[in-house]
């Protein structure tokens, strides 16, 4: 048997492979790529990225961008300028009066949960965890196994 | 229901013209899928998701001259992501082992290049190297089909696999020789291996 250096080998190789034609492409992949187009394009362009939505549209949210963050960095230099302070913070306040119901609610279910967590015995506490923790080792393990087995041979 | 205008011109447009770019394409992006993939079925699904990346921008391809080289490239690219990203989720699962080659070149025993298929049609022979290529370990066949394919530099491999220069040559190398002893197997063992 002769010996082939390194570099004979990746001639040799090389021309083994291009020598080789193009795979046929499944006949199934014509249709599946038509099917899927035609469900793209029928999905409306609202549901699209923005690079998909119509130009007029596109044109429109710019300039409301524009003229959002324009009102934005105007109502910065009114505020600087020496609006009525108080007179905004009460109306804020009367407006955003929900948020602040939202806020309390959230706070008083906080403490009930502190309060419901402090009363568990450290031993039920840490043993929770620690039955969590073996079943997800377990869950793990078996999902490993069950890849090894079943799935890596296919 | 939909009515826009611009959707229902690219379902009534779109289709005859992009279907003939596809047809011209198809083999090309399907190869370098399931060259680089080594499985048939997520070839397809990945060269399914080039041509809709294609429709979308089917304005430009249709008329470029470089349409096949950007399809390659997107296939090639989508099939690393696949990969790389099939690798991540069950490297733990499986027993992928590396060897850490020491990357150390030295001659390999094997027939003679003219007397290596000595006997052996085309199509047969084809077939051989096809069965071979998709035999190699992912490690090595990924780097080999970039290299000898897409004509890809071993820097370039590197980056895009995000592995160092001396594993890609290293890959590349034990690569071309587990595919000429897949080969030599083969054409030792030629009766059996027909059946």
């Amino acid at each position: 048997m002769n010996q082939m250096t390194p570099e004979e080998l990746e001639k040799f190789i090389h021309r083994q492979l291009r020598d080789l034609p193009a795979r046929t492409a499944p006949q199934s992949l014509e249709a599946r790529v038509m099917a899927a187009v035609r469900q793209r394009a029928l999905v409306p362009w609202y549901h699209k990225s923005w690079q998909y939505w119509p130009k007029a549209f596109r044109m429109g949210f710019l300039l409301l961008a524009t003229a959002a963050a324009g009102a934005v960095i105007a109502a910065f230099h009114l505020g600087d300028a020496g609006i009525n302070k108080s007179a905004f913070v009460t109306e804020a306040s009367q407006r955003l009066g929900i948020l602040s119901k939202i806020y309390r609610v959230a706070v008083w279910m906080g403490d009930i949960g502190s309060q419901v967590f402090a009363s568990i015995p450290p031993v039920w506490l840490y043993g929770g965890l620690g039955v969590v923790a073996l079943c997800y080792a377990s869950f793990f393990g078996l999902g490993a196994a069950a890849y090894r087995t079943l799935y890596r041979n296919h | 229901m939909n009515d826009d205008p611009p959707v229902q011109a690219t379902i009534l447009t779109a289709p005859p013209d992009f279907t003939t770019f596809m047809r011209n394409y198809q083999n090309m992006v399907y190869s370098t899928a399931v060259r680089l993939i080594g499985n048939e079925t997520q070839a397809e699904d990945i060269a399914q998701e080039v041509f809709i990346k294609a429709h979308a921008h089917f304005d430009n391809l249709a008329t470029s001259p470089t349409a096949g080289g950007w399809l390659k490239t997107v296939a090639t690219n989508l099939s690393i992501n696949h990969l790389q990203r099939y690798r991540k989720r069950w490297s733990f699962f499986s027993d992928l082992t590396r060897r850490d080659d020491d990357g150390g070149e030295k001659e390999v025993e094997f027939a003679a290049p003219d007397t290596f298929f000595g006997g052996v049609d085309t199509t047969e022979r084809r077939e051989w190297i096809e069965r071979a290529l998709r035999q190699l370990p992912e490690h090595q066949r990924v780097p080999l089909v970039l290299y000898h394919f897409e004509e890809m530099a071993y820097g370039e491999i590197a980056r895009k696999l995000r592995v160092s220069l001396s594993k890609v040559k290293t890959d590349i190398l034990r690569g071309r020789e587990a595919l000429a002893q897949i080969l030599m197997r083969s054409g030792t063992l030629h009766e059996s291996f027909e059946r």
